[in-house]
């Protein structure tokens, strides 16, 4: 299987200071795990442009993206406690979000592989006009509505150890996103609950799977199978992006879960199998905050795709979670009612 | 049912959000109203990359409201996950519900006019009630309480 890399990008700009986590260094770390993969030229790597407006107006407000670019031409500054734009922000956040349309345009000329878009500032964060989170532009965000504009169906799992809100909003009533979310919860961003289902047109169509802290790749993996593979398998996606946070890493300092390195290549797996046909799935960097998780994450991810033998880290087991599994169901099925009994009596009033 | 108003006031220990919470202490005494004070963590603070800032700014804020008159019976102290405006925003809606929103002035990331970096503009622009921005530090401590 090839492997496409669209990026690096924010090696050299986006400076937040070295004691801000979300650092060029992260990307150094990625890029020495794609390195270990061995596979030296068989690696694509894409031209990655900066995105237009008219890719990032489908995601983004033109007040909030105009406001944004002024911000940065004016030198940039602290948007909140956690997140900075610097006078070069605008372009390395355009650069990422091109760099994960860069991914679809090859592996669609590719017909095969697996794109991954190593990328920063990281995206799900960011809301139609809000960043936050670190997160300027919502990458996953502008490459999903590039597919949807030409009519494909795209699945979205979100596996980063926060909830990405931003990704959620921008989807929450479009009936071609399909958007999975495991987290821990409670955690920023505070948004996440499993009764967040989605709006009217696309009822059902936001899965969360909120966690407790010390859950283990076991519990991830029940949570995706017990909770979204029906809805998954209903909904039928063209196309597979992961947001594809590794600080759900057990050595993460942002997180509590209790994942290790191995259990991403597990998840990778079982994410794969939800692609329709080969060259339909692409891995968007977001979060992952200690370099060497963050390094080794990399290598047993990308090599369980490529079917190489890396010897990923062993997969956990054991941790909490099977409860709010049970419940999450749960409340999704009363949210379900809900919706539909609001619809239905809106429907009645017509 | 209570049907006495509900005050919100963001509270992030800064000289700021001090005097936007002595402001909303007295308002709340001045109309029998209960105060809560909310203190979003983000993700910095949650990494423990800001300092501890939640049991200090727990006592001092508590202080703060009872040395302004309000009753401690009707103050209630909120940890909230989110940036700050995301964590205030959530406070207007059900089930917390709340009448007001009050924050402090402060905008150290801001550009004039910019809702970039500025939690009270863009709060201003979002809430769905009411919300009082309380002057900068040096004006409002010469304003002291409400009417």
């Amino acid at each position: 299987m090839k492997l496409i890399v669209a990026g690096p990008t924010g090696t050299v700009e986006h400076d937040g200071g070295k004691f801000h986590p979300e650092q060029q260094a992260r990307i150094f770390s990625v890029m020495n795990g794609i390195r270990a993969l061995g596979l030296e030229d068989e690696v694509i790597y894409p031209q990655t442009p900066k995105a237009g407006l008219t890719d990032l107006t489908r995601v983004h407000s033109l007040d909030y993206l105009t406001e944004l670019e002024a911000f940065c031409v004016k030198g940039g500054g602290d948007i909140d406690p956690d997140t900075f734009a610097r006078s070069d922000s605008w372009n390395a956040a355009r650069r990422a979000a091109g760099a994960g349309l860069a991914a679809i345009a090859a592996l669609e000329e590719e017909g095969e592989g697996v794109a991954f878009v190593p990328v920063r500032p990281p995206g799900h964060h960011a809301e139609r006009d809000r960043a936050m989170g670190f997160c300027l532009l919502n990458n996953v965000a502008v490459a999903a509505a590039s597919l949807t504009a030409r009519g494909q169906k795209v699945l979205i799992v979100d596996w980063d150890v926060h909830h990405g809100n931003g990704t959620q909003s921008i989807f929450w009533d479009d009936p071609d996103v399909l958007y999975v979310s495991t987290h821990q919860f409670p955690l920023f961003p505070g948004t996440g609950r499993a009764k967040e289902i989605g709006g009217p047109a696309a009822p059902g169509l936001t899965v969360n799977i909120p966690l407790p802290a010390g859950a283990t790749g076991d519990v991830v993996r029940a949570a995706i199978d017990h909770v979204a593979r029906a809805t998954i398998e209903e909904f039928s996606p063209d196309w597979v992006l992961v947001s594809c946070g590794f600080d759900a890493h057990q050595a993460d300092p942002l997180g509590d879960l209790a994942l290790s390195s191995g259990d991403f290549a597990e998840l990778a797996r079982m994410v794969n199998e939800f692609t329709p046909r080969p060259g339909r799935l692409a891995l968007f960097l977001e979060g992952g905050y200690n370099q060497i998780a963050l390094e080794m994450s990399v290598v047993d991810t990308l090599g369980a795709l490529l079917g190489l033998h890396t010897q990923p880290a062993a997969p956990t087991y054991g941790g909490p979670g099977m409860n709010e599994i049970r419940l999450a169901v749960a409340d999704r099925h009363r949210a379900m009612d809900t919706l539909q009994t609001t619809m239905s009596s809106v429907e009645g009033e017509g | 049912m209570n049907t006495s108003p509900t005050v919100v006031v963001g509270y992030d220990g800064s000289a700021d959000s001090t005097v936007a919470l002595r402001w909303a202490a007295g308002l709340t005494k001045a109309i029998g109203g209960r105060l809560r004070i909310v203190h979003a963590v983000g993700l910095l603070e949650h990494a423990g990359l800001l300092g501890d800032h939640v049991t200090a700014d727990r006592e001092t804020a508590l202080g703060v409201a009872a040395g302004a008159g309000g009753d401690p019976e009707q103050i209630e102290w909120s940890v909230v996950d989110g940036d700050p405006c995301s964590a205030l925003l959530r406070m207007t809606t059900p089930p917390q519900s709340a009448d007001l929103l009050v924050v402090g002035s402060r905008g150290s990331g801001a550009h004039e006019g910019s809702l970039l970096g500025s939690t009270s503009l863009e709060l201003a622009e979002r809430s769905v009630i009411p919300v009082t921005i309380v002057p900068q530090a040096r004006e409002a401590e010469a304003l002291s309480t409400p009417v």
